[in-house]
């Protein structure tokens, strides 16, 4: 049986705002959240309808360590931010 | 972070102090927020995005500084972990079992690992990096055709070369494109090289292994096909799995017929044996007859088969046909008694010559006594003729017992033709009287040294019998042909034949088919034997109601050969005298 570690979920509705403003907020939610996000408490779901944050915003992440994925969800883009991956 | 926070915060409260150099120090914010959002790669603030003041409460510069922070972090991380993977493939590299190098587009060797050095790399030769890979490995003085390398940079696929010996060692060369171009050229190859000689010395080995167990399997296969013993290989439930061509000719049945049939379905006389002494069986004569020939006799040998591990396997049998053998046999012990019977009637034969030469003169006198009656004369007469018959009985016995003594013969250069013809005054009584016709068709032959009575006996006796068998009314014709150094006469009688059952036999001394008294059984035997010792044979065609042909056929030979073989064979047995004499 796998086990199931509960995971908080901080909602970053960025939904109406343009980069660079886009990608700074969510640098700072990352530096605000860094520790729990590192652990695995935490995942960063940012909502976007911006489509360079897209691009721009997981590009920091990946940089900065994070496992990254973008969805797009009807007119809005979800990027979920979250541990990175363990090295083997 | 916190006094950076405050000292911004600051700045923004001492605007209305000083408004030109906070202007700038805001202006400087912006810009070098800007040049920091462009490492990140997004574009520049706007100023309607963002005033001074939001801009101076958000501090991008410390959101920035931080985010910089982690991906440090990150970076650094990054770098432990390649820095512990190098040294990890470095490792790897040093210590696997094959030897690699890493080469450019120029044959340069980039680097190396230590097994390479062991295997390739001359002892005395020291840094080889730099150098080119085909003087150092293979020294030449250029790639050749060959050349794993040169294969991948040309094709930019992986290269094998099976087989590369180098100081008496085998190696196998794999090269495998490495570093690739934006525009596809192979710029370096890895080049893996594996010492395969206990290998290839194993293939080797093994190659000439199987190449002797073919040859030895096929000299095996050759024997058994011609040998003249029947042979067959059984399974462990004695089933026939392979035979040869002898068994096939002996048992009139093919392999694939009888392939995995059981032995018993063959000879069933041997299903007992196979089941006692361990299926052994050595001599065992058994009867087997062919679907569509006669009864024959077997000898059969039966013998363990077994496999490496010593275990039974199955078992091969032997098998000859005895058949010609027993009758050989059996014909040697007739002859012996017959040889005996002759020996013994000789005997007699002398003994009885004497007195019935006396009777034979006795009965002559009385015939000129003058005072006996008509009738004791004839009686006189009758004992006379009896004893005349009698008499020439002997002779003919004398005769035959003396067919070997070489002694007695006269040799001289007989003309054949000219002995039938010499026959026919004697024979003409006969056939005027049983109303034959005798005809003849003889061809020019040359003279052969040969006993001419003995010749003329042979002429007598077969035409003699060919009118005997005609009884009355019939035809006989002679004929001479000369083929070479062979002379054959066939003398053709258009009689009732002989029966098949008795052909074998009409050449026994004693044997006849005439009533008793007509016949003494010795013609045909001392015809055999005479032209036996001529070296020649004589063969006979009978059909039933049609007639027989008697056919001999002997070599044509000079005075000197006859001497100087009965010169060799009185030698020969003066030898075996002499050998005797000395045991």
């Amino acid at each position: 049986m796998e086990s199931r570690e509960i995971v908080d979920v901080v909602d970053l509705n960025i939904l109406g705002q343009v980069c660079p403003a886009c990608l700074l907020v969510v640098l700072k939610a990352l530096n605000l959240h860094e520790r729990n996000l590192r652990s695995g408490k935490t995942r960063l779901l940012v909502r976007t309808d911006h489509r360079d944050s897209t691009r721009t915003v997981p590009e920091s992440a990946r940089k900065m360590g994070y496992l990254v994925d973008v969805k797009k969800i009807d007119r809005h883009y979800e990027i979920s931010i979250g541990k990175p991956h363990e090295k083997n | 972070m916190k006094r950076t926070d405050s000292s911004i915060s600051a700045i923004a409260e001492d605007d209305t102090e000083s408004p030109c150099s906070c202007q700038d120090y805001v202006h400087y914010i912006r810009e070098k927020t800007n040049q920091l959002l462009e490492v990140m790669g997004t574009t520049p603030l706007r100023p309607e995005e963002l005033d001074d003041r939001a801009l101076i409460e958000m501090d991008p510069i410390g959101i920035v500084a931080d985010s910089f922070r982690q991906i440090i972090g990150t970076l650094n991380k990054t770098i432990d972990e390649l820095t512990h993977t190098k040294n990890e493939l470095q490792a790897i590299f040093d210590a696997t079992g094959v030897g690699i190098s890493i080469i450019d587009r120029d044959y340069t060797i980039e680097r190396y690992n230590q097994k390479q050095r062991e295997l390739l790399v001359d002892p005395n030769m020291s840094n080889i990096v730099g150098k080119f890979c085909y003087e150092v490995y293979s020294d030449r003085c250029s790639p050749i055709c060959e050349c794993p390398a040169r294969e991948s940079f040309a094709t930019g696929k992986s290269t094998l070369v099976r087989e590369i010996w180098k100081k008496g060692r085998c190696f196998q060369i794999i090269s495998t494109p490495f570093s690739v171009s934006e525009d596809g050229v192979v710029e370096k190859v890895i080049e893996v090289s594996m010492e395969v000689t206990e290998k290839k010395i194993a293939e080797i080995a093994e190659k000439e292994m199987k190449e002797f167990c073919l040859s030895e399997k096929m000299k095996l296969a050759t024997i058994i096909e011609s040998l003249s013993e029947g042979l067959m290989v059984l399974d462990k439930d004695d089933r026939v799995i392979s035979w040869n061509r002898a068994a096939e000719e002996m048992t009139h049945w093919l392999l694939a017929e009888m392939k995995d049939q059981p032995l018993t379905t063959l000879f069933p006389e041997l299903g007992a044996a196979l089941k006692t002494n361990s299926g052994k069986l050595q001599g065992v004569e058994l009867t087997y007859k062919a679907s569509d020939s006669e009864e024959r006799v077997l000898s059969v040998n039966i013998g363990q088969l077994e496999g490496s591990d010593g275990k039974p396997i199955g078992k091969v049998l032997t098998f000859s046909d005895n058949t010609e053998q027993k009758k050989r046999t059996e014909l040697y012990h007739h002859a012996e008694k017959l040889a005996a019977i002759g020996q013994l009637s000789a005997g007699v034969a002398h003994e009885l010559n004497t007195p019935l030469g006396s009777v034979l003169g006795y009965a002559r006198l009385l015939l000129k006594d003058k005072s006996l009656t008509a009738i004791q004369k004839e009686q006189a007469s009758i004992i006379a003729e009896q004893a005349k018959k009698s008499s020439s009985i002997i002779q003919g016995l004398l005769r035959f017992a003396r067919q070997t003594s070489r002694e007695k013969k006269v040799l001289e250069n007989c003309q054949l033709n000219d002995i039938i013809m010499g026959t026919r005054p004697l024979l003409e009584t006969e056939l005027t009287k049983r109303k034959i016709k005798l005809t003849t068709d003889l061809a020019p032959l040359e003279p052969t040294a040969a006993d001419a009575q003995e010749l003329e006996q042979v002429v007598l006796n077969l035409s003699m019998n060919a009118i005997q068998a005609i009884g009355s009314k019939g035809r006989i014709h002679i004929k001479t042909r000369q083929s070479g150094k062979h002379i054959l006469m066939s003398i053709a009688d258009n009689g009732p034949g002989i029966p098949e059952a008795i052909r074998s036999r009409i050449f026994d001394p004693f044997y006849t088919t005439k009533p008793v008294g007509e016949g003494t059984g010795l013609g045909l035997s001392i015809c055999s034997g005479i032209i036996g010792d001529l070296g020649g044979t004589i063969d006979i065609d009978s059909h039933l109601e049609k007639g027989t042909t008697i056919r001999v056929l002997f070599h044509l030979a000079t005075i000197e050969q006859k001497k100087s073989q009965k010169v060799a064979a009185d030698t020969k047995v003066s030898s075996f005298v002499k050998a005797g004499e000395v045991t």
